[in-house]
């Protein structure tokens, strides 16, 4: 609907004041990068014409438009040099969905949507091309509508997570506060009976407030750790303390099980991890 | 007006060359007199296949242009795939002779009336073709291009076309032989040819002229065929690689 593919019958949606219905219909489209489960890339241009599909639409000189996509194919992890001349039909499912966001990107738009980009993945490819995408997206900073209908891969990309149910919105949150403090019994059965474990993989060691350093072989992790990896961690090694390390791989400090325990609880109330919102995900 | 019950004599000259040299083999009307064919051929038999291929050449490219644009149109305008549908494959199911014989009746005996009769053959094949080609393309691929912004005409010519090819190609392939074999026929009112030296060779009974005409036609089909497969594969390079559906 954004990209009114669908046309709005109520109400408005506005990009950044404006609202859609005032741009006309190519130009807003060009504006906007779209991935989708389907894919859809043209299997009768080669890879280097599919990510030239809206710059070309734009008129950009043949030469702009070839180091563009070159650029892209490797910030999608693809092959520059030996990828760019072949079809499509040439590749496994995740490296097309790769080019799918490539050309998404190509015309450097502001937003992009994405509808269930990585639906129809196994869920091996699909985990890299999450965590590659969520790599990408923090180097070029868009904002991103991705739509899901898994509470997992909403709950890994999303920095706001939007719940519809039957076309309403039941909830606007980041993860964290998602699993801490549900709106109502569906979005708590939707996020899962194991919320409380949940949490743990959106918060970091660094979210916490690390006690000393406790002395002793104890293992180490960095602080970008998750929580729950955290946790993993000391429960394999049958132990209630890990120690956390600095950026020079040195103890800065460590993390407790009671410290973990308390997060979780509900009298802590709702927690407070602040993501700045340039990226969305909704769930329907 | 009548029609002749045979065809007009062929511009070609004699049907069996009654100059002295005539070899052993033509005057006891063996089944195939190589010499005779290889004298003969750039006078009488390059001719008739020059004129046979231009004869192809525009009835397939006629029924081409005729037929893609009422395949583009039914493809925009759904209700005009059935009456086109029916009236191309009325045309196809009436005998190529009886059409002749009716067209002639209109348009006189001459090349324009039996381009007429082969265009309107080719028409079923073309159209058929090319709406089914235009119809197969994949809806994920046309929602990636307006989404991207391509406005329906671009959408057309840009991907919908060109996916469709591989189809269109293929109908191509069948109309072109299809109509080659069938101008002989043609050649009954007056539309040169091979079939012209057919039909002499009917009513004279001379036995390499019919083989060696026959046999080009044949030849003319299978090379014409073998040429199509090679446009479209240089036309449609990516085809060969199916791309993965989901």
């Amino acid at each position: 609907m954004v990209n009114r593919l669908i046309s709005i019958t109520h109400g408005d949606i506005t990009i950044d004041g404006k609202s859609i219905r005032s741009l006309g219909l190519t130009e807003l489209r060009r504006g906007i990068g779209y991935v989708f489960q389907q894919i859809g890339l043209f299997p009768h241009m080669t890879v280097e014409s599919n990510i030239g599909s809206v710059p070309r639409l734009l008129g950009w000189s043949k030469t702009r438009i070839h180091d563009r996509a070159r650029e892209l194919l490797e910030l999608v992890g693809l092959d520059p040099d030996g990828d760019l001349k072949r079809y499509p039909g040439e590749f496994s499912g995740g490296q097309q969905q790769r080019i799918g966001v490539a050309r998404a990107m190509a015309a450097d738009p502001q937003i992009m949507l994405m509808d269930e980009p990585f639906g129809a993945i196994d869920p091996i490819a699909r985990d890299r091309l999450q965590n590659d995408f969520l790599r990408l997206h923090r180097q070029v900073r868009k904002t991103v509508i991705f739509v899901t209908h898994d509470i997992d891969e909403a709950l890994k990309m999303g920095d706001k997570i939007a719940i519809m149910r039957d076309g309403h919105l039941v909830q606007l949150a980041t993860a964290d506060e998602l699993l801490a403090s549900p709106a109502d019994e569906f979005v708590a059965r939707f996020v899962g009976e194991d919320r409380g474990l949940k949490r743990l993989r959106v918060r970091s060691c660094s979210d916490l407030e690390l006690d000393p350093p406790a002395p002793g072989d104890l293992p180490l992790v960095s602080s970008d750790t998750s929580l729950h990896t955290a946790l993993s961690s000391m429960l394999a090694e049958g132990l209630t303390q890990i120690n956390v390390s600095g950026e020079d791989g040195q103890p800065v400090g460590s993390v407790h099980f009671d410290a973990i325990a308390r997060l979780v609880a509900p009298t802590d109330g709702s927690g407070s991890a602040q993501v700045p919102p340039a990226a969305e995900s909704g769930t329907r | 007006m009548t029609v002749p019950l045979h065809p007009i004599p062929a511009a070609g000259g004699p049907v069996i060359p009654n100059f002295g040299g005539a070899s052993n083999c033509v005057v006891q009307n063996h089944q195939f007199c190589m010499s005779w064919f290889t004298h003969n051929f750039n006078t009488v038999f390059k001719p008739a296949l020059i004129a046979h291929i231009e004869l192809t050449l525009i009835a397939v490219g006629c029924g081409m242009v005729i037929a893609f644009a009422a395949a583009i149109f039914a493809y925009k305008q759904n209700w005009f795939e059935t009456p086109f549908s029916l009236l191309s494959a009325f045309l196809y199911t009436i005998p190529s002779l009886a059409l002749f014989e009716l067209l002639v009746q209109v348009t006189g005996i001459n090349r324009f009336t039996a381009e007429i009769g082969l265009v309107s053959y080719t028409l079923l094949i073309l159209f058929r073709n090319t709406l089914t080609g235009l119809q197969g393309v994949p809806t994920a691929v046309i929602e990636a291009a307006q989404a991207m912004g391509y406005t329906p005409r671009q959408t057309l010519i840009r991907v919908e076309i060109p996916l469709a090819t591989p189809a269109i190609m293929a109908g191509v392939r069948i109309a072109t032989v299809t109509t080659i074999s069938l101008a002989t026929v043609a050649a009954y009112i007056g539309a040169g040819g091979l079939g012209t030296l057919i039909f002499d060779a009917i009513q004279s009974g001379f036995k390499t002229e019919f083989v060696a005409a026959g046999v080009l036609a044949i030849a003319l089909a299978i090379i014409a065929d073998i040429l199509l497969v090679l446009v479209q594969r240089a036309i449609t390079p990516w085809s060969r690689h199916r791309l993965q559906t989901f």
